[in-house]
């Protein structure tokens, strides 16, 4: 840019210079225009193309569903619109309403009885129940299968299923069980930081604690059930793994079977459809979040008193007991039953391990991957705010919400026609696992950056370090910390993932999660289990730092 | 913080390409590339992966080459489809003649003679050979001999239209493959109306519909209905388990001058432009050894089409029944129309 003003400035008008002078002047303009855009602070170009290219990749699958629905011809949505979608819609919306309300009600009695009550055990239940979710919800319903279902624990001791478990009612049950945390976890966030005051002014002017917890503290809580109940919903309008082995049907196991079974483009129909529901679901959110707001008078904070329940400790003993039975020790007793018999059968081969190392393989590049290409665009949305950082931050994350079907559906079209040479590999699914989870990887670096003074950059500058070296050492090494605790949560997640494995993965590379899918849907109940008690030990690596989280 | 910045800034690119090879270098070894790949054979599979497994096995010991198999059940036609611009697959392993002989009207196999294909019927086989069935498979109906008596059974397939079984039997889902064989030969058979007369009040009458025929094996065996429309071998499976085998079978439609047990057949076809086409060459005519042809039956407890190799235990081999007139590969024009058929007829391809 400085070469462009130099160039503009007249010496000896001849035609040639006058030439060079207007393009110089439009140059000007462009390169106004861009400062503009960047709010004053652009970036190198490098690093915009960068940022521009991985948001780009990011949104670009799913992008390319919509577009494809937008050509399925007119008698395709007719006959979906017709015969398909308001089926789906009422099984979708159904059941993603009624376990939200349902994980509502549970997540915030138990926050509730943990947090606020002198519940005997409080604090040991505090992280147990945090458990379910970090357990894959299709491992809990494979466990429920295993215990409820026709040829279950329950259902050979009694004769007979107790109830039918492949029904909406089996559905909701297991997915409360293991998305409810949600709400618990954040609700009881939002009361580890209440201030007792406002509890004390009600209890001042005479209101008793029923009354002071319906009319101070239920209110105060609402940003934060509210935040639990669209994190739920969200999560149930995605699930996969649940609804499919459970046999019921949402967008969601619809898409799966449409696209590998029959027409794919109609699949893209219905998962234009899913993400209309979904951009909904964030739109609730949206509106609800701007309407109230609670302050906290911060110069007197004190911890609120735990209520004395007395005689009702017992039933809130109980309840926190139930629930934990059902989410956590049943489930894991279950596989670990199975498990036993499965290594005692050879289910721990050579096979099992090579199941193993792929999962490795392929969440471990997608960790390593999503790192590297979180790094710019944290960088871009924090060092340069402005339109265009906003925008590549969106397009990176737009996979955030997005059910693993419909990122699949995408990709799977993309690579088969227009990179046919990448087609079938496993770097499908790690791109389909970057799609997913970069956002994760963003969020942890962006939080790091975040702490990281703008001071040090322009310090580094000074001392006359390129922009691309101040990133590398000096930015890099300070965040480092955020940047791998993202990573490892993306090495989480894409070991537990299952829709998109179950799609990309190419002939010959099944995963761990895939062989959860395939050994319980035979009702080979002792070669899944190993492979999900596997899974789960991982998944429950990242807990503790989780919990310190909320 | 110098010897940070000096650890990190040389350091760590250097790490992150290792890293990333060592991974990257792992998934090609793994799920190696396209490579025009001389040692390996691409299957798809929409069997049974416990049908299949041992014999792919078999034939990485034999050959030297490395079998790399996709167990895509009732996805791999389509997936075939799909992919016929970008072909993945060498071989595709059907139970469903329908659904080989519907790839092959589509121009997505090629043809190809090996060694022993006549072994096998001209029946059992496409004209090109780009297809060849190995075993059969017989619609039957399978009862819980505690629940009902092979006398009291129903004889017939139209029987099951009668509101006196209303409850106690089993079908499939209306997308299963056999399943919409079975109808396509209906078809044939009665026509269309009376086809779809049939599918609707066989499904009003049925006790419960199921994923699969894995399903209504289990549940006849427990009880939890008194019959099932099933694949004969399943009726051979059920017999085998440790605890709920005391099941019967019915070969129905038997009488003078009635149509006959409906017979589908697996089997394995060559896909056009394989990649890896010399090894799917010989795969085809490793297949037809007896052994193996034997092999591929026996996994499964169907019956072998080729004559000369004896069935499993006691299946009832293909020459002991009447069977049904139509000839297999015929299922292949109807394949697509049949599943549009049968979901207009009011039974779901899923399960909703």
């Amino acid at each position: 840019m400085r070469t462009l003003d130099l160039d503009a400035r007249p010496l000896q008008p001849s035609a040639a210079v006058r030439g060079q002078q207007r393009r110089s002047t439009l140059a000007a303009q462009v390169g106004g225009l861009w400062m503009r855009l960047w709010a004053g602070k652009p970036p190198g170009l490098f690093l915009a193309l960068l940022g521009a290219a991985i948001g780009l990749s990011m949104a670009w699958p799913i992008l390319y569903v919509v577009w494809r629905a937008l050509w399925a011809g007119r008698a395709r949505w007719l006959r979906l619109l017709d015969g398909r979608i308001p089926g789906l819609l009422w099984q979708t919306a159904s059941i993603t309403v009624t376990t939200t309300l349902l994980s509502v009600g549970i997540g915030v009695s138990l926050a509730w009885l943990v947090h606020r009550c002198d519940t005997p055990g409080r604090r040991v239940w505090r992280w147990l129940l945090a458990v379910p979710l970090m357990v894959p919800s299709y491992v809990g319903a494979v466990a429920y299968v295993m215990f409820l279902g026709p040829r279950g624990w329950l259902s050979t001791l009694l004769g007979r299923a107790p109830f039918n478990l492949y029904s909406f009612w089996g559905v909701l049950l297991v997915l409360t069980l293991f998305k409810f945390p949600y709400v618990f976890l954040i609700v009881g966030a939002a009361l580890k930081r209440m201030n007792r005051s406002y509890e004390e002014a009600a209890r001042s002017l005479g209101l008793g604690p029923w009354a002071i917890f319906w009319r101070v503290t239920v209110p105060f809580l609402q940003p934060a059930i509210g935040a639990g109940a669209i994190l739920t919903a969200l999560c149930t309008l995605s699930e996969f793994g649940v609804v499919a082995l459970l046999r019921y049907n949402t967008f969601t196991s619809a898409i799966y079977y449409q696209m590998e079974s029959y027409d794919r483009t109609a699949a893209t129909v219905l998962s234009s459809v899913l993400m209309a529901l979904t951009l909904a679901v964030l739109g609730i959110e949206r509106l609800t979040r701007g309407r109230r707001r609670f302050h906290q008078t911060t110069n007197v904070t004190r911890r609120p008193d735990i209520l004395r329940l007395g005689r009702w400790k017992h039933v809130a003993l109980l309840w926190v007991l139930v629930v934990l039975a059902l989410a956590v020790l049943l489930p894991l007793a279950v596989l670990t039953y199975w498990s036993v018999i499965g290594v005692a059968h050879g289910a721990l081969d050579g096979r099992f391990w090579t199941f193993a190392l792929n999962s490795i393989q392929v969440a471990g590049l997608a960790a390593v991957a999503a790192v590297v290409l979180a790094l710019p665009v944290v960088y871009l949305r924090a060092r340069h705010p402005s339109l265009p950082s906003v925008l590549i931050d969106k397009l990176s994350g737009s996979g955030y919400a997005l059910p693993g079907v419909v990122v699949a559906l995408g990709l799977i079209f993309l690579f088969n026609t227009y990179i046919p040479w990448l087609y079938n590999t496993a770097f499908l699914v790690v791109v389909a696992y970057l799609v997913r989870f970069l956002p994760q990887a963003m969020q942890y670096g962006g939080a790091s950056l975040s702490q990281v003074s703008p001071r040090i950059d322009e310090t580094a500058r000074s001392l006359g370090y390129a922009p691309w070296r101040v990133l590398f050492s000096v930015i890099v090494p300070l965040i480092l910390p955020g940047l791998l605790a993202g990573g490892a949560l993306v090495f989480v997640s894409a070991i537990k993932e299952l829709p998109a494995t179950l799609i990309l993965r190419p002939p010959g590379f099944d995963t761990l999660a895939v062989r959860v899918w395939v050994e319980s849907s035979e009702a080979v109940y002792h070669m899944a289990a190993p492979a999900a008690v596997l899974i789960v030990l991982v998944s429950l690596l990242p807990l503790k730092w989780m919990l310190s989280r909320y | 913080m110098v010897k940070l910045t000096s650890v990190f800034g040389l350091g760590l690119a250097p790490i992150v390409v290792v890293v990333l090879g060592v991974l990257l270098s792992g998934c090609a070894g793994g799920a190696a590339g396209e490579t025009g790949g001389s040692g390996e054979l691409v299957v798809y599979s929409a069997r049974n992966e416990r049908f299949v497994d041992a014999l792919l096995e078999d034939f990485e010991a034999d050959t030297g080459i490395t079998v790399r198999a996709l167990h895509a059940g009732g996805a791999a036609v389509n997936r075939i489809v799909e992919e016929s611009r970008n072909v993945q697959a060498d071989i595709f392993i059907s139970n469903d003649v329908g659904a080989l002989e519907y790839l092959r009207l589509g121009g997505y196999l090629q043809g190809y003679t090996p060694e022993g294909i006549e072994t096998i019927d001209a029946r059992y086989r496409a004209p090109d050979n780009a297809w060849f069935a190995l075993s059969a498979r017989t619609r039957v109906l399978m009862y819980n001999r505690d629940l009902i008596t092979a006398e009291a059974m129903p004889k017939t397939i139209w029987a099951l239209t009668d509101a006196q079984w209303a409850g106690q039997f089993a079908i499939t889902r209306g997308g299963n493959g056999s399943m919409i064989a079975h109808v396509s030969a209906l078809r044939h058979e009665w026509g269309n109306a009376k086809t779809a007369e049939w599918i609707a009040a066989v499904k009003a009458n049925a006790g419960a519909i199921m994923q699969g025929h894995g399903d209504i094996r289990r549940a006849v065996g427990a009880g939890e209905v008194a019959f099932g429309l099933v694949n004969n071998y399943y009726y051979h499976q059920q017999l085998l388990e440790p605890t709920d085998n005391n099941v019967g079978v019915i070969y129905p439609d038997q009488g003078e001058g009635e149509m006959g047990a409906v017979v589908n057949a697996a089997g394995v076809a060559f896909v056009r432009d394989a990649p890896n086409a010399d090894n799917a060459r010989r795969f085809l005519d490793w297949i037809l050894l007896p052994e193996n042809q034997r092999a591929f039956s026996y996994a499964s407890m169907e019956v072998p089409i080729n004559p000369a190799i004896e069935a499993v235990g006691e299946a009832a081999t293909l020459s002991d029944y009447r069977v049904h007139a139509l000839p297999l590969s015929r299922l292949g024009e109807v394949y697509e129309d049949t599943r549009a058929f049968i979901e207009r007829a009011g039974l779901d391809l899923e399960l909703k």
